[in-house]
């Protein structure tokens, strides 16, 4: 069953062509890699899926729901998270505080203003657990803007994960780490995603790889072509606008 | 010529003059914005301020001219100082620290004046030449409001020329329009912000000695100027000088015809305008930046 | 701090403000309420200022309409009880804040300071040009202050400074408690969050504009508190201090001196004009240019303000590192 469709998404910019006729399929419960030159469209795809904008044309289908135009709040209600390429964390707040609305908005508790939240034990064990399993637990108390840039790259992944999305989208998670620090974030997503769908936007073909099930590359806003790994790696479409370049 | 046609006249010469003058200073206003994305809420100060200096160096040398030339001079000097040794130092601190300190610095300025020339009315004399009624093609203008206006048309002349026809003007311009440019032209920041500064103040003076010899010089005249002022600049959209222009004449007439026609909800049309344009675009009239 | 220390500092802090007006006397017991009502004030501006990040240049609408609510309401209403008095004035601050806050919401930074000085600034034009309603310049005054009673058990006669005294100090002090326990509960969380990063918290699932709604009336009702109480102690509310821009700027020197990043700081900073302004009046009339040339000072040399000052120089000089752990840092 695919947990998410988009059926003939067209997207312009004041007259400037975005994405053209884009019709993606995933699959609950695959690893969904997105890869494509700059430029190609990927981020905005995510942001038309995400509700950022609302396509020019076509639909967006979640659990065989449209929910073309939703707000972001709605989606994530509705079991949607998701990751930005730039760093977009609560940088005043610590990371503890961070991972803590996530455990507050799975829950429900978003006007509560009727007991301290310091007290909820429940809400706090819960915020601690996740700190502890993406190895924040040692940076629990401090403001997220000081976090180094691997730790922020994590807290930043764990945000769009903390509501307990079903399907999680990460817009190019790895962005600026280190071989050592990708590693780390590679591990990370997929301890993390165990049992969800994960849609990924990623430029190292080495994290595509080892961690897609499928890969969707897109190419001046349409879908080039859409498989698994290893016919990917074999299209020949693909390799002259896209792989060629960078040596895979 | 009927009195009713010759008094429509004279309230539309009345608030023509007005707007110039409002013109001048939230023009000041709206390029300051534009340029650095200041609101300064001290504008109005160095308008007022200006207006004393007029004041004081006509009381010294008996001269209006002179006093006509200097005392924008002097204030504009001030404005400069004020932003290269204040502003200019809480600028990494962001706009809200950058707001707060020109209402420190409007607050300074209002309460020094009360010290120096006291809280009295001073009134402001201005040479035979300019007093009296000129008539032409039988209605009588008053010679002073059409020196005004003709004075601020020099000064928006000097600006245009400024704005249109040097290197610094052209930055200044693109920068109004897309503040990340600055950077982008290579030129030097910190030195064109105080230029913009200073010329904005230097305006804002300009219209503070035009309007004198008509208010009278007092503490007030900053709190009327300002709020005139800011109300422009909000309704026409920030950054835009040809909007400020159009806005300012709009309520130099309205404000005139106004008192008029409905004179004690005079003051209040000028907010509902202002509420109207807002709630319908709380970018302001035509604008769509924030 | 555990229990038992914070039942003695509360026991501390209650027997001080007892006992205030006995050891002290009346004058500066009138001194401490009108610093108590800014301090208020001061607080509800902090809760749009420094906790949500919007710079309000109008809060004096509220406060305003506070007091105008409650003095035309006793002016015109015979037998008007005290608490639904001040009530009256409560509730009208909260329907201008629901007229606004559509617009409000949806604007953020510089459009959100002039909006609010836009409308301030009709607030006070109106106050002064409605004459009928208002009274225009002279405001609304001499009208009766009810007794606080509690029908068949007690009456306490209110124009007594003493009465008002407690009074005042326990409507505002309850109010500062409630706005202190409402930045701690999760949706004072989701406020520091909008503050920090609007756009995320919407991909959080929170509902952002809502948010500000609910805190925006927050502050316009407790600024109407401030505003209803200040009204009743002066027993006149005119457009120079109900609506005036000068007292919408108030509350914003009294965070920024106090320092911006705490609960606590605006209250500070309302205890440091109350003093400068009792101590400048002695020796001239321009308190304000004594104010002024503090708050450029503070812009300057001390951006985080008094609280943040003192920290500084506890780390400085007590090698003491600011508690990271703290949720009343909202800076």
């Amino acid at each position: 069953m695919n947990i998410l469709e988009t059926r003939a998404i067209t997207h312009d910019f004041s007259g400037l062509q975005v994405l053209l006729d884009v019709n993606l399929e995933v699959k609950a419960g695959e690893r969904h890699a997105i890869i494509g030159p700059n430029g190609a469209g990927k981020t905005t795809l995510f942001n038309v899926i995400t509700g950022t904008y609302r396509p020019s044309e076509g639909e967006v289908f979640f659990k065989g729901k449209d929910i073309t135009g939703f707000k972001p709040h709605k989606l994530v209600r509705l079991g949607m998270g998701r990751s930005f390429q730039i760093t977009s964390t609560f940088s005043r707040m610590t990371a503890f505080q961070n991972i803590r609305m996530g455990i507050l908005s799975k829950r429900g508790i978003r006007f509560n203003m009727f007991r301290i939240l310091d007290k909820m034990q429940d809400v706090t064990a819960e915020t601690d657990e996740v700190l502890k399993r993406i190895n924040l637990d040692g940076e629990r108390n401090v403001p997220a803007g000081m976090l180094s840039y691997g730790k922020s790259r994590s807290l930043e992944i764990s945000m769009a994960m903390a509501t307990d999305p079903e399907l999680v989208m990460l817009d190019e998670p790895t962005a600026g780490m280190s071989k050592d620090e990708t590693h780390h974030a590679v591990e990370l997503i997929r301890r993390l995603t165990e049992g969800k769908t994960l849609v990924i936007i990623e430029h190292d073909m080495d994290v595509v790889f080892s961690l897609a099930d499928r890969i969707t590359v897109l190419h001046l806003g349409t879908i080039l072509a859409s498989g698994a790994p290893a016919d990917i790696r074999a299209d020949q479409a693909v390799k002259d606008a896209y792989l060629g370049e960078m040596e895979v | 010529m009927d009195p009713t046609t010759a008094m429509y006249v004279a309230q539309g010469i009345h608030g023509l003059a007005y707007g110039m003058v409002l013109f001048l200073v939230a023009s000041g206003l709206t390029l300051i914005f534009g340029m650095m994305g200041i609101l300064n809420l001290a504008h109005a100060s160095f308008f007022m301020l200006a207006a004393y200096f007029c004041y004081q160096a006509l009381t010294i040398t008996g001269n209006f001219w002179l006093a006509l030339l200097l005392a924008p001079v002097a204030a504009a000097l001030l404005g400069i100082l004020v932003e290269r040794f204040l502003l200019r130092k809480v600028h990494a601190f962001g706009h809200i620290g950058e707001l707060i300190l020109t209402i420190g610095v409007s607050l300074v300025i209002l309460e020094g004046v009360k010290v120096f020339w006291g809280t009295e009315s001073l009134p402001l004399r201005v040479p035979p030449i300019l007093q009296g009624l000129v008539s032409i093609g039988g209605l009588d203008y008053p010679i002073y409001r059409l020196f005004v206006i003709g004075l601020a048309l020099v000064v928006l002349g000097i600006m245009a020329l400024l704005l249109y026809k040097t290197r610094l003007g052209m930055v200044v311009r693109a920068a109004v329009s897309d503040a990340n440019m600055v950077n982008a032209l290579g030129v030097n920041v910190p030195l064109v912000f105080m230029f913009v500064f200073g010329v904005g103040t230097w305006m804002a003076g300009v219209a503070g000695v035009a309007i004198a010899p008509i208010l009278t010089v007092f503490p007030g005249l900053a709190d009327q100027m300002g709020m005139d002022a800011f109300i422009v600049v909000v309704t026409g959209g920030l950054g835009s000088i040809a909007r400020a222009f159009l806005v300012s004449i709009i309520f130099g007439l309205l404000s005139s015809y106004g008192v008029q026609f409905v004179s004690t909800l005079a003051p209040v049309l000028m907010f509902i305008f202002m509420a109207i344009v807002l709630v319908i675009k709380p970018m302001g009239l035509f604008g769509e930046r924030e | 701090m555990n229990k038992t220390q914070k039942w003695i500092l509360w026991a501390v802090l209650l027997t001080i403000l007892a006992l205030y007006p006995i050891v002290f006397g009346i004058y500066y017991s009138n001194v401490f309420v009108t610093f108590a009502i800014f301090a208020l004030f001061a607080v509800t501006l902090n809760l749009l200022l420094g906790y949500t990040g919007l710079l309000s240049f109008g809060h004096a609408m509220f406060f305003g309409t506070g007091g105008y609510g409650t003095a035309i309401a006793l002016e015109h209403i015979e037998g008007l009880p005290l608490l639904p008095a001040v009530l009256i004035g409560v509730l009208a601050a909260v329907a201008l804040a629901l007229i606004l806050c559509p617009i409000m919401v949806r604007v953020s930074g510089t459009a959100f300071a002039m909006l609010h000085l836009a409308f301030g600034q009709l607030m006070y034009v109106l106050a002064l040009k409605l004459r009928v309603i208002t009274g225009g310049e002279d405001g609304v005054g001499g009208f009766p202050i009810p007794p606080f009673s509690i029908p068949g058990i007690l009456s306490i006669d209110m124009t007594n400074p003493l009465n008002f005294y407690y009074f005042a100090i326990a409507v505002l002090g309850l109010s500062i408690w409630f706005i202190w326990y409402f930045t701690k509960t999760p949706l004072g969380s989701v406020m520091v969050s909008v503050r920090d990063n609007d756009n995320r918290v919407a991909y959080m699932g929170f509902m952002v504009p809502q948010t500000k709604a609910i805190i925006y009336v927050l502050a316009a009702a407790f600024a109407g508190v401030a505003g209803s109480i200040y009204a009743l102690f002066q027993n006149l509310i005119a457009a120079g201090d109900g609506f005036h821009i000068l007292v919408s700027f108030a509350p914003i020197m009294m965070v920024m001196v106090g320092g911006i990043g705490s609960f606590f700081g605006p209250i500070m900073g309302a205890a440091i004009f109350g003093i400068i302004e009792e101590l400048t009046s002695r020796y001239t009339e321009r308190v304000e240019l004594v104010m002024g040339l503090i708050l450029i000072l503070v812009i300057m040399f001390a951006p985080l303000g008094f609280l943040g000052f003192l920290r500084y120089i506890k780390e400085r000089w007590f090698g003491k590192r600011p508690d990271m752990t703290t949720t009343e840092d909202v800076a």
